[in-house]
């Protein structure tokens, strides 16, 4: 059996182990785990897509927040029933033609997907003027600039108030499924000549171009792949919790995707997935340090947030000690595990 | 015929500093042609130019009779001019194939999305691809380190992987900036042999700058002698070395008190 064929099985079974587990889970968890598992998928596609952008082109984009916001509305609007935007937009009403439009939920995630894309599109001929530090100013002025809009613009996002009784279809088919599709494309495209040309421009710029790389055009082509799946799963992330508001989509957002991503390790897409799992794990695992501690003798009253100091101190300890990262930029594969000279 | 390359007097002004002034050359097809000059004459500046790397204050570049003088550097590529560092530029954390098969991406026909979904016509492309690569580092003596990441190479191995990665763009120009930078005199020697080797295989032009001045009095057919930006001196590599302003710029005036 040829390594392609071989791999090919490997990921089926894959597939059908985390089915089966999912479907176990769906029957038998209890509701706290089903929202941990839900949040990890949905963690996972924003980290993957997110780590495209930062890890395989090695430009700081502190932007996505922009893009799952923009995702979220889109798909929040378009599964709403009139009725419901009626009944939630109370103080201005919902301007037309969103206030009468109404799609299926897989139709609304991708229109949220589509409209991130087209919002990355509109700001990537600024963004790609400047590199390095100044991009990161410009992509985080956008992702303000976007939670902003979401607060002022009440004739479409409600502003403040945000939108409440969203529908849940987020189940874990949905996030789960998202995740797999995600991580597969994402990875395919990582592996295939466009990739390198990407991680070739990440190592030098000038020496990529030389070899006849167009920055612009592949840049772009990742900061688009990576705007469209951090829209679809803004959309599931906005079905799950149900309720949304720009209060959802501050910088925090980006800061954890950026503390999964490098918790994880930079430029490895296993190393994305290893740091969401753990990101939404340890979120729930850490709850105990907000809540009131009983130490026999006194008791430590409960301090709201202190899981982000831990998730910071952690940051913090990876960046001075294990600076890679858990995976470095290596992936793991069925040719990392089964040959001996993986390729 | 008209004019396969011609470097029709450029001018690099930085600031008030005039890098290069007025340098003008041809070259024929298959022309093995040498740049030499003290330290700061402004040699790799003419290189950046003719790649696009800067816009030359004045002056045009004529490559197949097409001005490409205010072209982006990857274009240029395209269009058959390669190049090497002369401060190695690898990829360090790809490996050395993936290096050579960066220079290949350029001509690629499938869309992303075909390589997403690993449609036949890209995966066939691919196959390609790595072949060709395989065959550039067999032809420069990597092919067995083509697994090893370019940054655990050692010296002269990365300055080869430099060429085969210049190769790989399927160049009919190809400009080497000291390619034989740090070698030893063995490695100088086989290097010559290998720049030779590779002009005669994919009928190249190539246009070198070099120190070593045994390898380019033994390699180049013609050499053009830059000092303070200024053409001082072209000809055979005879004539160059009897020439009293080379020696000139090169050991300074001999002073007769």
């Amino acid at each position: 059996m040829d390594r392609q064929k071989r791999n090919l099985l490997l990921n089926g079974v894959g597939l059908i182990l985390l089915g089966g587990v999912l479907f176990l889970f769906s029957r038998y968890g209890s509701d706290y785990h089903i929202r941990i598992l839900n949040n990890m998928a949905i963690f996972i596609t924003l980290a993957v897509s997110y780590n495209l952008i930062n890890g395989i082109c090695g430009i700081l984009h502190l932007g996505p927040n922009a893009f799952v916001a923009i995702g979220a509305y889109t798909a929040a609007l378009l599964t709403m029933s009139p009725m419901e935007k009626q009944l939630n937009f109370i103080i201005q009403p919902l301007i037309w033609p969103f206030s009468a439009v109404q799609a299926p939920f897989l139709l609304s995630l991708l229109a949220g997907g589509v409209m991130a894309t087209v919002f990355a599109f509109l700001i990537s001929f600024p963004v790609f003027r400047v590199r390095g530090d100044y991009l990161a100013i410009v992509t985080l002025g956008f992702g303000e600039v976007i939670r902003v809009l979401c607060n002022a613009l009440q004739g479409v996002t409600n502003g403040p108030l945000g939108l409440k009784g969203l529908s849940p279809f987020t189940n874990l088919w949905w996030s789960w499924g998202v995740a797999v599709v995600t991580v597969l494309l994402i990875t395919r495209l990582i592996n295939s000549s466009y990739g390198l040309a990407m991680k070739a421009i990440r190592d030098d710029e000038t020496a990529a171009r030389a070899m006849g790389v167009d920055p612009f055009r592949h840049l772009l082509l990742a900061f688009l792949i990576s705007a469209f799946f951090s829209g679809v799963a803004g959309g599931l992330l906005a079905h799950l919790i149900t309720t949304i508001s720009p209060s959802l989509f501050t910088f925090f957002l980006t800061f954890n995707l950026l503390i999964m991503i490098v918790v994880g390790g930079l430029g490895s897409t296993t190393g994305a997935v290893l740091g969401a799992m753990l990101f939404a794990w340890g979120g729930e695992a850490l709850r105990i340090v907000e809540s009131p501690m009983n130490l026999g003798l006194f008791t430590i009253p409960g301090i709201p947030g202190m899981r982000m100091v831990i998730f910071s101190v952690i940051l913090m300890v990876v960046i001075i000690f294990v600076r890679r990262g858990i995976m470095g930029q290596k992936e793991l594969s069925w040719g990392w595990i089964f040959d001996r000279n993986p390729r | 015929m008209g004019t396969f390359f011609q470097a029709d007097r450029l001018v690099m002004q930085f600031g008030g500093l005039t890098a290069v002034n007025e340098f003008s050359m041809t070259l024929q097809p298959g022309e093995l042609v040498g740049l030499i000059g003290p330290n700061g004459a402004g040699k790799t500046t003419v290189f950046n130019m003719i790649t696009g790397a800067y816009t030359p204050t004045s002056g045009d570049v004529l490559w197949q009779e097409e001005k490409i003088t205010r072209l982006p550097v990857q274009l240029i590529t395209a269009r058959g001019i390669a190049r090497t560092f002369q401060n190695i530029r690898l990829f360090n954390d790809l490996t050395v194939l993936e290096n050579v098969m960066v220079s290949m991406h350029h001509k690629i026909r499938s869309r992303f999305w075909e390589a997403m979904l690993g449609f036949s016509r890209y995966r066939e492309e691919r196959r390609r691809m790595y072949e060709e690569s395989m065959d550039y580092l067999q032809e420069m003596g990597l092919a067995h380190l083509a697994e090893e990441k370019a940054s655990s190479l050692a010296y002269g191995q990365q300055r080869r992987l430099e060429i085969a990665r210049a190769l790989a763009t399927r160049p009919r120009l190809l400009l080497l900036d000291e390619p034989a930078a740090g070698m030893n005199p063995l490695e100088t020697m086989e290097l010559a042999e290998m720049v030779r080797g590779l002009r005669q295989k994919y009928g190249l032009t190539i246009f070198l700058i070099e120190h070593d001045m045994k390898f380019v009095m033994g390699l180049c057919e013609r050499i053009k002698v830059l000092d303070y930006g200024i053409t001082i001196a072209e000809g055979t590599p005879a004539e160059i070395q009897k020439n009293p302003d080379v020696i000139k710029a090169y050991l300074g005036e001999q002073k007769n008190a």
